[in-house]
C-alpha cells in the first residue's frame, strides 16, 4: 500500500507553522484536541492525532496503525530497523536486542558503572561552581552509558553523542540539506565499522552487551540488521534520557517546595521521572501508516494514510490528567505514553529510569551544594520564555545552566 | 471459553468470558476491566498488567516464567506470592472460573 500525501476526504485541514510548534507545541495541541482531533497538517504531511484514547486505540491496533511507513527519513538515514518493522520481523528483532536492557539486568550488571562515571563527571566540574548541566553532565553520561550497554568499548561518549546528534539531524532533514545527509552517512559508515569489530570480539567472548545479545541470539539476527539496530538505539538513546534529566532538573529548580520534599524522600524521584516524561515528552510524537481503510476520531482514513501519534498531546489531555499543563508530582497515577504503547513499547526505558532517577538527578542535587539557575533560565514553563527548550518532534532543553558553591 | 472474574480494588468485581487460547491480559483490555494497563501490549517489558491469583487456584495457574519473574520485581503494587504478568497467563478450558485481583497501582 502506497504512502497517500494527501488529506483524508472529510479530515479537517489545519495549518501550523513548524517554527511556532518548535518553540512551543502545547498550545496548538490544545486547540487541536478541542476542536480536530485528527487534522491533516499541510505542513507536516500527516493527520495528527491528538487525543490520549484515540493514541492508546492506535498503538494497540499495531495491525492498522503500522510501524512500515514509506519515504520515512529514518528509514533513510539508518536503513531497515526494529521501529520501522511490525511483528513477527520486529519481535525478532527485539527479543535478540532486550535482554541486557531489562531492569533485573540494568540493576545488576550496569548500575554499578553507570554510577562511576557520573561521579567522574561531577568530579571534573565541582570545583567549577557552574556549567551546562546538559552539555556538561547529562549528555556525556548517557552517552557513555549507552556506549557500555550496547557493548561499544571502541567508541567514546563524545563519539556517541556527535553520531546520535549527526542522525538526529538526518532523520528531521525535511529540507534535504546534502551537507546534513553527508553528516549522517559518515556517522552510520562509523557505526557499522565499531559494531563490526564488536560483533567479532563477543562472538568469541559473549559480555552481555547488546551486540553480544545479537550475535547470540536463538533466532539469527545478521550482522547488517545488527548494525542499522544499533544505529537507531544510538539516535534515540542519548537524547531522550539526557532531555529527561535536564527538564526535571530544570522544573525542580524552579519549584524549591518540591525539590526539598525530594530531597528529603529519594523514593519520590521515580514521581520525578515520570511525571517529567509526562509534562515535556523527549519523544512528542511518532508516525504510522493505515494498512486498511478505518475510521478514527470521526474521520473515515483510507488505507495508505500518514498518521502521527501526539503523545506530547496525549500526556496534556485534560480529560485524563487534571491541570495538565501543570508540573504535579502529587497527581494522580495515571499511565503517560511518554515511552509509547504496544509492541514499540520503549525499549530504554528501564534503562533511562535508573541512570536518570536512581543515580543522575540524586548525585547532582547532593553533590553539587546550592545549585541554582542561572539568571535567565528562570522563565516561566512556557517555550519562548524558557529560552532553551526546543522541539515538537523531541524536544527538551538545549542547555541548562546552573551555578553552585565550588568545592575545592 | 473460560470465564474469568477480575475482583476490583474498590470491591466490585467484573465477569469476563474470554476465547480459550487468549492471555488473561486480553480477556481484560477486550472486557474493559479498569486497572489493566499492559502499556507493552503483551510483551512482558512494562509490568503494568500486574494480578494477584487467587491463593486457591495459585498451583492451577502456575508460576512465573524468568522473564516475567525478573518484571515481577518492578511492579508499581507490592509483589506477593502469587503475582503474575496477566499477559502471561494463557487461559483454557482448564482455567475456567479463575479469580484474579486487580491491585491499587500499576503505574
Amino acid at each position: 500500500m502506497s504512502a497517500l500525501t494527501t488529506a483524508a476526504p472529510g479530515a479537517p485541514v489545519v495549518e501550523l507553522d513548524l517554527a511556532e510548534l518548535r518553540r512551543d507545541p502545547y498550545p496548538a495541541y490544545a486547540e487541536l484536541r478541542r476542536t480536530a482531533p485528527l487534522a491533516w497538517v499541510p505542513s507536516v504531511g500527516r493527520h495528527l492525532l491528538t487525543r490520549y484514547d484515540d493514541i492508546v486505540h492506535a498503538e494497540k491496533l499495531p495491525e492498522v496503525f503500522s510501524s512500515r511507513e514509506e519515504g520515512s527519513l529514518l528509514l533513510r538515514t539508518v536503513g531497515p530497523n526494529m521501529l520501522r518493522e511490525d511483528d513477527p520481523d520486529h519481535r525478532r528483532l527485539r527479543t535478540a536486542a532486550e535482554p541486557p536492557t531489562r531492569p533485573r539486568q540494568v540493576r545488576d550488571q550496569w548500575a554499578a558503572a553507570f554510577e562511576r562515571t557520573a561521579h567522574e563527571l561531577l568530579d571534573r566540574i565541582a570545583g567549577r561552581g557552574g556549567a551546562d548541566l546538559v552539555r556538561d553532565f547529562a549528555e556525556p553520561l548517557v552517552a557513555a552509558n549507552l556506549a557500555l550497554v550496547l557493548g561499544l568499548r571502541n567508541a567514546s561518549a563524545d563519539d556517541i553523542a556527535d553520531w546520535s546528534r549527526a542522525m538526529m539531524d538526518g532523520n528531521s532533514n525535511y529540507a534535504d540539506d546534502p551537507d546534513i545527509w553527508l553528516r549522517a552517512e559518515r556517522a552510520t559508515r562509523a557505526i557499522e565499522e565499531a559494531v563490526a569489530e564488536m560483533a567479532e570480539v563477543t562472538r568469541r567472548e559473549p559480555d552481555g552487551s547488546v551486540i553480544s545479545s545479537m550475535v547470540h541470539a536463538a533466532d539469527p539476527v545478521d550482522l547488517a540488521e545488527i548494525q542499522n539496530n544499533v544505529k537507531v538505539i544510538i539516535g534515540g538513546g542519548v537524547n531522550e534520557p539526557r532531555d529527561v534529566f535536564g527538564v526535571g532538573a530544570w522544573a525542580l529548580l524552579r519549584r524549591p517546595e518540591a525539590l526539598e520534599r525530594v530531597l528529603k524522600d529519594p523514593s519520590a524521584w521515580k514521581r520525578v521521572f515520570e511525571e517529567t516524561a509526562r509534562w515535556i515528552s523527549p519523544i512528542g510524537m511518532y508516525p504510522r501508516q493505515l494498512t486498511q481503510d478505518y475510521e478514527i476520531a470521526g474521520v473515515t482514513l483510507p488505507a495508505g494514510s500518514r498518521v502521527a501519534l501526539v503523545i506530547a498531546s496525549g500526556n496534556r489531555d485534560e480529560s485524563v490528567f487534571e491541570r495538565a499543563d501543570e508540573f504535579d508530582l502529587d497527581r494522580p497515577h495515571r499511565p503517560h505514553l511518554a515511552f509509547g504503547g504496544g509492541p514499540h513499547f520503549c525499549m530504554g526505558a528501564w534503562v533511562a529510569r535508573h541512570e536518570v532517577s536512581a543515580i543522575a538527578w540524586p548525585l547532582v542535587f547532593s553533590r553539587l551544594k546550592g545549585l541554582r539557575l542561572d539568571d535567565g533560565a528562570t522563565a516561566s514553563d512556557s517555550g519562548s520564555a524558557a529560552g532553551s527548550l526546543d522541539g515538537w518532534v523531541f524536544r527538551g532543553l538545549t542547555s541548562l545552566d546552573v551555578t553552585w558553591q565550588a568545592t575545592a | 471459553m473460560p470465564t474469568v472474574i477480575f475482583q476490583l480494588p474498590d470491591g466490585t468485581e467484573r465477569k469476563v468470558i474470554a476465547a480459550s487460547g487468549t492471555v488473561l491480559m486480553q480477556a481484560a483490555v477486550s472486557g474493559g476491566v479498569e486497572g489493566i494497563v499492559a502499556e507493552c501490549g503483551g510483551n512482558a517489558s512494562c509490568a503494568t498488567c500486574h494480578v494477584y491469583v487467587d491463593s486457591a487456584q495459585a498451583e492451577l495457574v502456575g508460576p512465573p516464567n524468568d522473564v516475567e519473574d525478573e518484571m515481577l520485581d518492578f511492579t508499581a503494587a507490592e509483589r506477593r506470592p502469587t503475582s503474575r504478568l496477566s499477559c502471561q497467563i494463557h487461559l483454557s478450558d482448564a482455567l475456567d472460573g479463575l479469580v484474579v485481583h486487580v491491585p491499587e497501582e500499576q503505574v
